[in-house]
This record gives C-alpha cells, structure tokens and sequence, in this order.
C-alpha cells in the first residue's frame, strides 16, 4: 500500500515538473555558443543562442553594408557545423537600391562565396514562404532573411513561426532588416548595427583600416541589453572585442529613416549634430 | 472567333454568311467561307468583289495567318492525348504516327471515329485518315474516299488518285499533266530512270514516301517523354484536390517503371486536357535524380500553389498525363539507414521546392569569370540550371583578409556621384551620393583597372578605383571612369561598392 502511495506521489511530482518546465513553444534555448567576449556573453547567459531567430537591422539604407556584415559574421560563426550552404533569401523591396553581395567581397569577409544561395521571390509573400521552408530545412547552415523596413505582413506571428522553425531544425535563422524601426517580434536577440570610424591600418596609415561597428543589444531574451563594439576577424571567423583600441570618442546622432509608415515623433530635446561651420 | 468554337454548329439564322478573304496575285479572293455560303454561290477563290455583288451583306474578315498557326498548334497539343508524336504539316492539317496507339481507343474504326466526333464538337470540319505511310494518308485524307487503308493496301488506294496528292508543286504536277500523266498510278508503272532525268528527284522522293520504299521522318511537336503515365476521366475531373490526389496515383505508378530501368526523374511534366480542347502543361525539376512519389507529388503541388487561380479547370480536365522528360541513373542509397536524421527536409528537396513554386529562375547561385571588370566578375544562375552539374566553376579565391580589398555589397549598376577631386589621380576630397555629402577621412588607391579593349573597343576608359572612409566611418569604393587628360578632359565619379 505505502508502495503504491508513494509510487502516486512520484508520479504526481513528474506530472508537475512536466507541466512547469516550458512547452515545447517557449523553450529556453539552449546553452548558446559563446563570442570569447566575456562582457557580451555575461549579457547573453554564457552565449547566443544557435538555434534561433536574431534580428539585425541598420537605421540608414547606406548602413546596409555593415549590417550584413554583423549578419553574415553570425551566420559564419555561429551556424550549423557540417552544414555547407547559407541561403540567403531577399524581400523584392529590399533588393532595389542596396545591392547584391559580392564574391570577392564575401571571400575576404571569411565566406566562400560558393556556399551562397540567394532566393529572389518576386512577392514578399513568396519571400516569407521561402525563409519559413528554408528554416525547416536542417542541412542549410544559416538562413539570412533580408527585408526592408517593416512590412505588415512580416509580424509578429511570422517571426514567431521562423523561431520555432529554427528551433526544430537547429539552423540559425537571421532576419536582416535594412532600414526598419524597432518593432515587437520573436526573436531571441536584436541588434542594432552603426558604422565606426575604422582602426587605423598598420601598413598604411592613410588608408581604412579594419571595419569596428557599434553593436547595440536592443533584445535580448535574458533581459540585459547594452552596447559594444565589435571587431570581425575573417581568419579566424570570430567577432573580437574593439573597444580597447577606441580611437574616437564621440558618438555620431543621426536622423534616423522610416521606411513604409511614418517616422516617430522626435522626442522633445534630442540633440541633432550638425556639422560645424568653421 | 467572336462567337465562340461552336458558332457552326449552332448557325446565326439572322446573320449575314461570314468569309476569309486573302490578298492572291493581287487580287482579294476568298479563301474560307461559311458551309451554308455556298448556297448564296461562295466559293473559294472567287474575287471579293464577285461575292459581295452576290451577297452585299457578307461579313469578310482578313486571313490572320498567325492566328492560324496558333490555332493548329493548340490543337496538336490537343491531339496528344491519342499519340505523342503529332507534328504541323503545312497550313491546315496534321501528322499524327499512331502506331501502337490505336488499340487503346478500341480499334482504327473508332479511334478515326472519336477524333472526328471530337474535333467536330469543338466545331471543326476534319477528314481524318489512318494508312500506312504520312504521304498515303496525307493523299487519301485530301484526294481519297476510304478514311481507313487497310495494311498494305496503300500503293492500291493512292493510284487513282490525282498526281497532285503526292504533295508536288502545282508547276510540276502541269508540267506532267501535259505529257499524260494524269494519276499516281501513270507514273509508278513507267521507268524511273527517265522520269528522274526530266522532272527532277523530288517526284520519284515524294512517290516513294507515299509507297513506303523510303521513311519519311517526321518531327514531332512537343518532346516525346521517357516514360508516360495517364489517367483519363468519364466525368471530368475540376477540383485541385482530384487533380492532387491523380499526380500522387500518376507519380506511384510511374515509380516502378523507373525502378525497373534504374533510373530517377529529373524533369517532369503534367498535362492537363481540359474537355474543350485546351491544355494546360506544367513542369518541374529535381536537382538530383528523384524517386519518391510523394516528392514528385510535392513538386506539382507546389506548382498548382504558385498558379492558384491562373489554373483555369474550365469545364474540367478529361486527361491527366504524367510524362518524364528527363531521368537520370538513380544514385541509390542518399540517406543512411544507421544515422538518424535531424527532423525537417533535406537541401535537394528545399531547393526543388522553392524552385517549383517560384521558379527555377529565383533560386540563384554565383558563377565566376576570370575578369577583372567587377560586375562582370560574376553572375547569378539557377542553381539546377545545369544538368549534373551544380558546382559553380572553379576559380581560386583568394583567402580571408582584415583589411579587405573588395566591396562585402556591390551596387547593380555604377551610381555617378558629384566629387571634388585634385587632378590628375587624387581620390576625391568630399563627394554627394544619394543627396548627401561625405567628408572623407581615410582614402587609398588608386587601383587601375583597365578596360577590355577586345569587348569594350579602344575608346572605352579605364577606372582608377579608391577605397575611401569618411569621417563617420562609412567605407566605400569609389572609381574614378577615365584617365584625366590621357582619356577624357573631365572624368566623371562612380560610387560600385561598400564595405562592410
């Protein structure tokens, strides 16, 4: 009798750890791969998560170029071991004024450019399918999802499905706004991405030296955002600290461009750099 | 036809007779006209002016021989749904080999029967006839009474018929009507050797044609598929789900035969044979050897999602026929028994999805050419584009760089920016891209990349590229199009690239 009682209340207790732990929709992500900076994965609970949805978007279309290259130094760092190809799928609207990827360009950046695929859809409708059925499949290593501003249909429901796609199939999903505003959605992490003046170059010193941008931690599932600088390595694929050797201080404000709704009211007392007269 | 195909069947009572009129030698004469005209006294080649002094209300159109070439070219696509190799004969008529074909109609009587009910539904007059050889039937089928020319009965059938039924130039078949030889029976009977010397090879070609003694290759429409399978419908079938549920039963049966020859699907093709004479073809492709049905099944389905709505059922489709354009040796155990998969779908099945549903033409990878010229540089091409094939060319790369030489993006075309610059080969101080202006900090360059005088001409300019950082840290790679002095008097500024 006190057998079968206590085998009762074990099972209850399992019941109730079941029902506690989180569902199979709202997992914690699992122990995240780490960046080797310690004050970035202190913020990140030990490291980013892999397999999930990120969230990288500039403010200015001419940002679009360091964006995607936080985007693809992710994608590289951080996607599938074994996996051999990035699918890189582009919203029509996104691919007008910005650009394409260049091969010698992504060579130098650390990423053989042989390993890219790029889908252009030819609707926004058909680019959200193909980013849904890309991160469904498990032999991609990463997923860039490049959209411009924030369109409507693109919401939080979306976001929502590409997170528990990339979950499922354990390929690391990024969505690379151009241009957007802030906007809800469900993603582990977004980060803001701003342009730096460069490193001075050892071997000219007139020249641009080695790319830095300021990365802004706007979301993060653990709570704790905050800002860095970040420096990619292309040799050894890893994001590096840049703060130590800041050469310039100040911080560049800038008007900020809305993209498909209208801009937000600035808020009362917001200092605008102009350039100085003399 | 403003009135639909079905205008001769259900005559216009009030209406005028309606005819075709052609531009001939210049003269207009009519070309086609209406059955029942020819009781007001239309003929074919009567002057226009003839018939409408008989019948001054006659409604005369233009011939539009482009419309009727597309019109016959609909309707090989019809008929085959009786063999797949139909070929355009001429203006008005067609080439359809049947051997093999007609048993499955119940016999040659009533497959000739259903091809003429049918087609005389949709409102055409037809003469079909079945023979031996295309020039027999092609005779017979003009010049002939009999529609069926039993075996070996052909050379009997055709030599009473007129010389001009062996498909002979009007000039030639004079010419021999002048010395007496009116029938294709007169001419097999005499010595061949002097009827070539006078009237030229092509008469005794064309009687050979039509006998048998030589093969006449005809040349089909539409490629004819590896491996076929179909279904065909009492009661049409109209709903997307009947047309999913036969691809899957079409694809299933399609399976064993492939397994039988070794062999996996890599283009494939549904036809669609809607009741009124319309058909409605959709492909997709496998970037490997494919032989899953459910997968093949996948594919259309995808296709029938893109079309949604374009796909017109009409009255429904009668035939659905499955063929297999393309296979290739199945390379057999892809996945290991041992090793479980992670849930979700493979690559191969990903990129075939997306291909079927946005089109081979929107899923793209890069393609290299040992240029210098940087937009030339590469290209993006379907990634199944290329049959076996889908690794880009090998071209050496060279390795990662902290300090990088080229563009992470690349702008689709130049964008020309307003500079201010020292002359001759300085980089530019300040400079205006997209109405704003940048300050520059940092420059280096430039790097001359000259043009290619074997494509561009001698006249085409040089660019002196320059990487240059502004003050805020933007980093762009500028050109400089043309040679100050050397090739141009004021060369202008490009914006190509950013960095990252």
């Amino acid at each position: 009798m006190a057998a079968i009682a206590h085998k009762r209340i074990a099972d209850a207790a399992k019941n109730l750890a079941q029902s506690l732990s989180p569902g199979p929709g709202e997992t914690a992500c699992q122990p995240g791969a780490s960046f080797g900076i310690p004050a970035l994965d202190q913020h990140l609970n030990g490291g980013i998560c892999t397999s999930a949805l990120h969230e990288v978007r500039c403010s200015l279309a001419r940002d679009f170029a360091c964006a995607a290259g936080f985007a693809l130094g992710l994608a590289a760092q951080f996607g599938k071991q074994g996996a051999k190809k990035f699918l890189w799928v582009i919203d029509p609207a996104a691919s007008v004024d910005s650009g394409l990827p260049f091969p010698d360009g992504l060579n130098e950046h650390g990423i053989d450019p042989k390993r890219v695929i790029f889908v252009r859809p030819i609707t926004l409708q058909d680019a959200l399918w193909s980013a849904d059925q890309a991160a469904k499949c498990c032999d991609l290593s990463a997923v860039v999802f490049q959209v411009k501003g924030n369109p409507k249909p693109f919401d939080m429901t979306a976001t929502r499905r590409l997170m528990l796609r990339a979950r499922e199939s354990g390929v690391l999903v990024c969505v690379l706004r151009q241009s957007g505003a802030e906007e809800a959605s469900a993603a582990a992490t977004r980060w803001h991405v701003e342009i730096m003046p460069s490193r001075a170059d050892a071997d000219f010193e007139h020249g641009p030296g080695q790319a830095r941008h300021a990365q802004t931690l706007e979301r993060n599932r653990h709570g704790r955002t905050g800002q860095w600088t970040l420096v990619w390595n292309p040799e050894s694929r890893a994001f590096e600290d840049g703060t130590s050797s800041l050469e310039t201080t100040h911080r560049v404000h800038r008007i900020h461009a809305s993209a498909h709704r209208p801009d937000r009211p600035v808020e009362m007392g917001q200092v605008v750099d102009l350039e100085r007269a003399s | 036809m403003k009135w639909g195909k079905s205008w001769i069947l259900n005559a216009r009572p009030d209406a005028p007779p309606i005819a075709v009129a052609d531009t001939e030698n210049n003269a207009v004469r009519i070309v086609a006209h209406e059955a029942h005209a020819a009781h007001a006294g239309i003929f074919n080649g009567q002057s226009l002016s003839d018939a409408r002094a008989l019948v001054p209300d006659l409604e005369c159109h233009s011939r539009d021989r482009a419309a009727e070439r597309k019109l016959l070219g609909s309707l090989a696509a019809w008929c085959e749904r009786y063999t797949p190799l139909v070929a355009l004969d001429g203006d008005d008529s067609l080439l359809m080999d049947v051997t093999g074909c007609t048993h499955l109609f119940g016999g040659e009587a009533s497959f000739i029967a259903d091809i003429e009910t049918r087609l005389a539904a949709q409102g055409f007059t037809v003469r079909a006839c079945l023979a031996d050889t295309a020039g027999a039937a092609w005779a017979m089928a003009r010049y002939g009474t009999e529609r069926i020319i039993a075996r070996d009965q052909h050379e009997n059938a055709i030599s009473p018929l007129p010389l001009a039924a062996l498909r002979l130039d009007a000039a030639l078949v004079k010419s021999l009507g002048r010395v007496g030889f009116k029938t294709i029976g007169c001419i097999a009977e005499v010595p061949r050797a002097p009827l070539t010397a006078r009237f030229g090879a092509e008469l005794l070609d064309r009687l050979d044609q039509a006998s048998g003694r030589q093969d006449e290759i005809i040349s089909p429409l539409m490629p004819v598929a590896e491996l076929a399978s179909e279904k065909r419908f009492a009661d049409p079938i109209v709903h997307e789900d009947d047309i999913k549920r036969c691809i899957g039963l079409l694809a299933g049966n399609i399976i064993a035969l492939l397994e039988r020859r070794d062999l996996g699907v890599r283009t494939c093709e549904l036809k669609l044979f809607r009741v009124d004479g319309e058909v409605q073809s959709l492909s997709v492709h496998a970037s490997n050897p494919l032989r899953d049905a459910e997968r093949i099944a996948a594919l259309f389905h995808e296709r029938l999602a893109r079309l949604h709505t374009d796909l017109d059922a009409g009255f429904g489709f009668d035939i659905v026929r499955l063929n297999i354009l393309q296979a290739d040796p199945f390379n057999g155990g892809q996945h290991d028994l041992v090793e479980r998969r992670d849930a979700g779908d493979g690559y191969d099945a990903l990129i075939d999805r997306l291909g079927a549903r946005l089109g081979r033409d929107r899923v793209l990878q890069f393609s290299f050419t040992d240029t210098h010229i940087p937009e030339r540089r590469f290209a993006l091409v379907p990634v199944c584009g290329r049959d076996g094939k889908t690794d880009p060319e090998q071209i050496v790369l060279p390795g990662p760089a902290r300090t990088p030489t080229r563009p992470l993006v690349l702008l689709e075309r130049p964008e020309p920016i307003d500079a201010i610059a020292q002359v001759p080969d300085s980089p530019p101080s300040r400079f205006r891209w997209r109405k704003v202006l940048y300050e520059i900090a940092r420059s280096e360059g430039p790097e001359r990349i000259a043009c290619e005088w074997w494509r561009d001409g001698r006249a085409s300019l040089s660019r002196d590229y320059f990487r240059v950082e502004d003050t805020q840290g933007y980093r762009f790679w500028l050109f400089r199009y043309g040679l100050y002095d050397r090739e141009t008097a004021r060369p202008d500024w490009y914006m190509h690239g950013l960095f990252s």
